[in-house]
């Protein structure tokens, strides 16, 4: 075959395949309606992605000033917002039930007095840890504003003694922690969770999408027609076939990009090149894993479903939500068949400091590596389309 | 076999009918079977598999010591000890503690500098640094306690040593004088683990994506074929449309029933996820949960025009339905248009009012406003299910209609 034969049926399937795209709503709505609904929502959903003005209860028993102060120490907190003041803890208990607040304080009864007489005095806190994303944050801003407070009464003491207040905190908190939260100071969830999962939703689309169209031909009987069309050379049959997806997913993902980073301000430390590069190789080492699981067995009512549970595995074993290495081994090593999980590997060194290719040089074989797995299954598409074998299967 | 439907039958042979043939249409379908197989039961296993270590431990930290004392010792020791992290190495400086951080060997570093035991001798606040990658928050939350943790253990036992910077006179009347007791507790969830957080909300939400999936795949291949026209036999009455949802909707729920003893019976048990819920109450909110979830299903088969088409519409939002339940995310924190989406899928109030029940232990009458939300989407739903189902009959018959295969396989 000449190089112009070549091309000229890279262009007809191009154009057959243009023509089966725009014959159906469904092709615009998967492919571009879904993935920008998949940007605007995880663009979104976090709010500001501050877990700030959390719903929380106080249950004062003591009704004094020392317990009113208190009171408003912890409504000063930006985490919180104390939206319930109860009578007694059990209402209190009943409202963490019903989900209405995610934590509260007790505040005893005579604990002014305690306090001031020199007797041991407790405030209690309580947070809801089914909800643990919001508990963990209850806690940590309960533990903040109450353990300076706890030292109050010796403070008190030693100042009233003329012992300066500086030294009385030496002696009491001899070793203290600074910590730093690398890359995101604020804790904040949309600078965490947005840009990853966009990715682990999208990969779900890119991967059914390839299926659909590989598997499309063999379901409605037109695969004699495509392959005819590219002369009887799948390679140039499935390249040509899927690149206006390529182009339309990899356009989708700089957009993604250009959203989260450019609309969004989330931090980055890459420049545009590594950042929509390696988005665009990610989303052609989806497809070509669309293309190998379909080659395996190229039934698509079948294959389509496994391919629906691979996609979802992403959202667990890219390890953003529970890190990878501390899941169970075979787990562990599983997720380094999936390419998101690579995506995320590299996109979190790109963000979080861009240490340089030298540490994820790894990933980005392996990314290729997809492509490579791919090609050696296309002869076996080839005789599964010429063989007819699998139109039938249901 | 007699496959025309009887338009003289009364109501209940028709919904008989119905479901029978519905039944047929289930187990006679390899992908169907597929997803019932590999969603419910490979799946609930897997994933419980995936989560059960729960929790991070032993975590490798980096240990930059430039104090090199008795004191920083005893810290590093106290780091290694707790329970989330251990001292990977004590990198003899910062910028290979910065290497091994790039290359992911270790989630953080804890500086200790050079004055660290000096400011303890002489009365001075000594401070150490920490730094915590943030490429998952858990990794950062297990550094935090870690240190908070071993700070408090090393005040503890060196504050007896502080008291010689206190005035003589005074030392007495300070030490005495208590401080107030902090004491925190977790409310449910007692192991704190991810896992037993995460995995009952993912329960109900393979619940729900599964079975819309299939209802997807059945209504899908129904208008993909054709073989809907079958249903317009027995006239297109509201009553007779109500029939085919209600009948439709009786095999989904049966089925269901069965997998949900599975999902959210048995998984708890075996894998010790939270399970502090009454049997009764999970039974009651499983009943509008899958009816409202296959009455949700069936008024989308507006937009299922093939078997496979479904899937792609479906899929892709599984973590979308968790974050919109609000286990994940507190809802009062989101926009409002999606704590308005918490009322429009079933799997939303669904997911939060089951755990809610097996996590936290709720009554019905602490669930009561996602177990009212779940039956208005129950009624809504039943009326734009036999709605989508006239439209898709309809259109059947339509000349121009749902033959995308016979279009393509011209050209």
């Amino acid at each position: 075959m000449s190089d112009t034969q070549r091309h000229s049926a890279f262009g007809a399937v191009l154009r057959r395949e243009w023509r089966r795209m725009t014959s159906r709503p469904l092709y615009l709505g998967v492919c571009v309606a879904l993935p920008l609904f998949c940007v605007f929502f995880m663009a979104t959903i976090f709010g500001s992605g501050q877990m700030e003005r959390i719903p929380i209860g106080v249950v004062d028993l003591d009704w004094t000033a020392t317990s009113r102060d208190i009171t408003r120490t912890v409504s000063a907190v930006p985490t919180f917002a104390v939206t319930e003041h109860y009578a007694d803890q059990q209402s209190a208990r009943q409202a963490v039930q019903q989900k209405k607040i995610y934590g509260y304080l007790v505040i005893p009864q005579n604990f002014e007095t305690d306090v001031l007489g020199g007797r041991q005095a407790t405030l209690s806190y309580y947070y809801h840890y089914a909800l643990l994303s919001v508990g963990s944050e209850v806690r940590g801003a309960f533990e903040t504003v109450l353990r300076p407070l706890a030292m109050g009464p010796i403070v008190t003491e030693a100042v009233a003694l003329g012992v300066s207040e500086n030294a009385v905190e030496n002696f009491l908190v001899p070793v203290t922690a600074q910590s730093h939260p690398l890359y995101n100071p604020d804790l904040d969830y949309s600078v965490y969770l947005s840009n990853p999962f966009f990715f682990i939703l999208f990969q779900v689309i890119i991967l059914l999408v390839t299926v659909y169209a590989v598997g499309s031909e063999i379901k409605f009987r037109t695969g004699d027609a495509w392959l005819a069309a590219a002369r009887g050379n799948i390679l140039t049959a499935v390249a040509a076939k899927l690149l206006p997806y390529t182009v339309i997913f990899i356009l989708i993902g700089i957009f993604g990009n250009y959203v989260m980073f450019g609309v969004m301000h989330i931090p980055f430390s890459c420049g545009f090149w590594p950042l929509n590069l390696t988005t665009a190789l990610f989303v052609v080492a989806t497809q070509a894993l669309g293309v190998f699981l379909f080659s395996i067995f190229p039934a698509i009512s079948i294959i389509i479903s496994i391919v629906s549970m691979v996609g979802s595995l992403g959202a667990t074993l890219s390890g953003v939500t529970f890190p990878a290495p501390f899941m169970f081994g075979p787990v562990y090593y599983a997720s380094f068949l999936f390419p998101v999980r690579h995506f995320v590997e590299i996109n979190q060194n790109l963000l979080y400091g861009d240490y340089g290719f030298a540490y994820t040089w790894q990933n980005v074989a392996a990314l290729f590596a997809f492509l490579a797995v791919a090609l050696l299954l296309l002869p076996r598409l080839k005789r599964a389309i010429l063989s007819h074998r699998y139109e039938n299967i249901r | 076999m007699k496959t025309s439907d009887n338009t003289h039958r009364g109501p209940l042979a028709d919904i008989a009918a119905i479901v029978a043939r519905e039944w047929r249409t289930i187990a006679t379908s390899y992908a169907i079977l597929l997803v019932l197989i590999g969603g419910i039961f490979v799946y609930g296993l897997l994933y419980n598999y995936m989560y059960a270590p729960n929790l991070i431990r032993n975590a490798p930290v980096a240990v930059v010591d430039m104090s090199q004392s008795a004191l920083s010792r005893e810290y590093a020791r106290l780091i290694d000890a707790a329970p989330q992290t251990s001292v990977y190495t004590a990198a003899p400086g910062f910028p290979q503690a910065k290497e091994l951080m790039k290359k992911g060997e270790v989630i953080g570093i804890v500086y200790i500098p050079d004055d660290f035991e000096e400011r303890v001798g002489r009365g001075d606040e000594s401070v150490f640094v920490m730094y915590g990658s943030t490429d998952a928050f858990l990794f950062y939350l297990a550094m935090q306690e870690a240190s908070a943790g071993a700070m408090l253990e090393l005040d503890a036992r060196h504050r007896p040593e502080m008291v010689v910077f206190l005035p003589q006179d005074d030392v007495q009347a300070i030490t005495q004088t208590p401080a107030i007791t902090v004491a925190g507790t977790a409310l449910y969830n007692h192991t704190e683990g991810y896992g037993s957080y995460l995995i009952p909300a993912v329960l109900m939400v393979i619940i729900f994506q599964t079975l819309l999936m299939v209802i997807g795949m059945i209504s899908g291949d129904e208008r993909g074929s054709g073989s809907i026209r079958r249903f317009a036999a027995g006239g297109l009455s509201l009553g007779r449309l109500a029939r085919i949802v209600a009948g439709k909707t009786f095999v989904y729920v049966m089925l269901y029933a069965l997998f949900a003893v599975f999902l959210l019976g048995l998984m708890p048990v075996v894998f010790n996820l939270p399970d502090i819920g009454h049997a009764y109450e999970i039974a009651m909110l499983m009943i509008p949960y899958l009816v409202a979830t296959s009455f949700f299903g069936l008024a989308a088969s507006v937009f299922f025009t093939d078997s496979e088409a479904p899937l792609l519409m479906i899929a892709f939002f599984s973590v979308g339905l968790i974050f919109l339940s609000g286990v994940s995310y507190p809802l009062e924190l989101m926009p409002w248009y999606w704590q308005a989406a918490h009322y429009v899928f079933p799997a939303a109030p669904g997911t939060l009012a089951f755990v809610k029940i097996n996590s936290m232990g709720a009554s019905m009458a602490d669930i009561r406003p996602e177990y009212v939300t779940l039956w208005v989407q129950c009624a809504v739903y039943f009326v734009l299910a036999c709605l989508a189902y006239r439209h898709n009959i309809r259109r059947a018959f339509r000349p121009d209609s749902g033959h995308e295969q016979k279009k393509s396989s011209a050209r």
